[in-house]
């Protein structure tokens, strides 16, 4: 019996990891069967042309636009961040506030920053949409994901190798530049893939501050300069999905933006995995 | 310099975590000073007769939410159960990365298979009751389930795991089986990281917006005879977010009344939003208890 009940156990919970498993699988297969035969050189070459047709060469170039100015921004804040939460900041509990705050800033949802921006930059400072409101607003949502990932790294650096470059005489700026940034470089980098992945799908934020349907190539200031981009032209497209013009651009721009998302996650998969069982283990 | 840098660039994105706080708090006061606590209460919400009540949109939050919990709980925990408790070194890494991909697709891509998909699955399973559309509370419900289902998992796994391995080793030397051992030992140890991993979970599905825009209709005003009444779950509903995602945003900015209502909204999510995190995270610190 007691034999029996732990089959069972090990039965039901390996079906609900299979069937766990069995989304990603069963997505990712609807998607590609439909956005694969959509997805050309021309498709990924071209302008979008009316409702649906042409390509979407500008809905990326927009989105890699968002990408680099929120890590432009983004990047020096974390490392600047993570430093005071690990070396600069002394007391275990002003330490322990300024996590649980990363985290809150975390959790907030992504409508929120899009409203704030929407009365920040487009209506309080009259940019009207602009590429740069919306990167600034996704670097603020990623921020936590590249503070977290570099700051866990930085405290991984074995204590030692902090007095040996102190006993050299190296002033704490230098052990900070030449000893705990080059070695949790990898936290850094998996943090920013993971936070650019996020970043990349995200259309909440950008909704009111950035993007647009049509109408937009590449921006040339920052006022009235809005951009198109691929989850917002997704989003749009899947209002009117009865139309099947749209249907095939539809499909295929998912299918590039998944690609774009997935790629950077994946990317990021090994190092986030073996830190987080170092950090049980070691 | 280096540290100059740091505290300067620190402070200045404190200043602007607050400052937005500050700003949403100050820009929704209007709406505060003209419907007091009536704003969360208030069921009927008509802008052009300066009606504000939060509390259809609060309900369809909830209802969405919950749902979406209720759903994926039994099967994230089963998973976790698996990955903590059965699988052993890289076959555990391989399946928890693979979970924690479906948490990496865009929100917009689910809205978009809940569109063309989901949609009409939901509406083949009502039609004995006869609905309008397949866009519904329900169906948001589904979609978030899906969506927060790797969340839940990972972090349950993360604290299933996080009990100390000699603990197990001693438990079945004492002749435990697997299943005993989950259930006496590892379970109850785990159980506060547990609750945070729901409490986290349902953070998430409160805040999603692109997903659940495209999929629950979008109605205004829909508030249930008694407050467990089934039906308006199978109807078209609003959420907080969907609200907050719609183009009445852009009708209200201007009027401070009606755009003070709408940041009230944000305001309220925030709070819903950031209490729940915060509780998860007391229960269950990130990267242990040191941390």
């Amino acid at each position: 019996m007691r034999r029996l009940i732990d089959h069972g156990f090990t039965l039901l919970t390996g079906m609900a990891a299979l069937a766990a498993c069995g989304l990603l699988v069963g997505i990712a297969a609807v998607i590609l069967e439909r956005g694969l035969p959509a997805l050309s050189w021309e498709f990924v070459s071209r302008a979008a042309d009316g409702f649906g047709g042409g390509g979407v060469v500008y809905q990326i170039a927009g989105t890699v636009l968002l990408l680099l100015t929120a890590l432009g921004v983004a990047a020096p804040t974390a490392i600047a961040v993570a430093l005071l939460a690990t070396v600069y900041l002394d007391r275990g509990r002003s330490r322990r506030r300024l996590t649980l705050a990363l985290y809150a800033l975390n959790g907030v949802p992504s409508i929120v920053f899009g409203i704030v921006g929407l009365a920040v930059f487009v209506k309080g400072l009259g940019w009207g949409k602009s590429w740069l409101a919306g990167g600034l607003v996704l670097a603020l949502m990623i921020l936590p994901t590249l503070t977290v990932a570099l700051a866990e790294r930085i405290r991984a650096v074995p204590r030692s190798y902090r007095t040996a470059a102190s006993g050299l005489g190296l002033s704490r700026s230098a052990v900070v530049w030449s000893v705990l940034l080059p070695q949790s470089l990898g936290g850094l980098v998996s943090g920013t893939l993971l936070g650019l992945a996020r970043a990349a799908g995200e259309t909440a934020p950008i909704l009111f501050t950035a993007a647009v349907f049509a109408g937009a190539t590449l921006p040339a200031g920052v006022k009235e300069s809005p951009i198109l981009a691929l989850p917002y032209h997704i989003f749009v497209l899947a209002q009117d999905s009865f139309d099947p013009a749209a249907g095939a651009a539809l499909w295929g721009s998912a299918t590039v933006l998944l690609a774009l998302v997935l790629s950077l996650s994946i990317a990021a998969l090994p190092t986030r995995l073996r830190t987080h069982e170092e950090a049980r283990h070691g | 310099m280096t540290r100059w840098l740091t505290w300067t660039l620190s402070l200045l994105t404190g200043v602007v975590v607050l400052g937005s706080a500050l700003l949403l708090l100050l820009e929704s006061l209007p709406a505060w000073r003209h419907s007091g606590l009536g704003f969360l209460t208030g069921t009927r919400w008509f802008f052009r007769a300066s009606e504000f009540g939060a509390a259809p949109m609060v309900y369809g939050t909830l209802v969405v939410a919950v749902l979406a919990l209720g759903l994926a709980a039994p099967l994230a925990f089963g998973a976790a159960l698996f990955t903590a408790e059965v699988l052993r070194g890289r076959a555990r890494l391989a399946v928890k990365g693979t979970i924690e991909l479906l948490a990496g697709i865009p929100s917009v891509v689910y809205g978009l298979l809940g569109v063309l998909l989901l949609r009409d699955w939901i509406y083949r399973l009502l039609s004995p009751f006869d609905p309008l559309s397949g866009d519904t509370l329900l169906t948001g419900g589904v979609l978030l389930a899906v969506m927060i289902l790797p969340t839940v998992t990972t972090l349950a796994d993360d604290s299933l795991a996080g009990v100390p391995a000699g603990q197990r080793r001693a438990a079945r030397g004492l002749g435990l089986t697997r299943a005993e051992v989950a259930a006496t030992v590892v379970v109850p140890q785990a159980a506060p990281g547990l609750v945070a991993a729901l409490l986290l979970g349902l953070g998430r599905a409160l805040g999603e917006t692109i997903a659940v825009f495209l999929v629950v209709g979008r109605r205004d005003n829909q508030w249930p005879e008694w407050l467990l009444s089934p039906k308006p779950i199978a109807e078209a509903g609003q959420t907080l977010t969907t609200k907050l995602g719609g183009s009445e945003v852009w009708i209200a900015w201007g009027d401070p009344l009606h755009w003070g209502a709408i940041v009230g909204l944000a305001l309220l999510l925030l709070s819903l939003v950031v209490g729940l995190t915060v509780t998860g995270l007391r229960l269950a610190p990130p990267g242990g208890r040191d941390a």
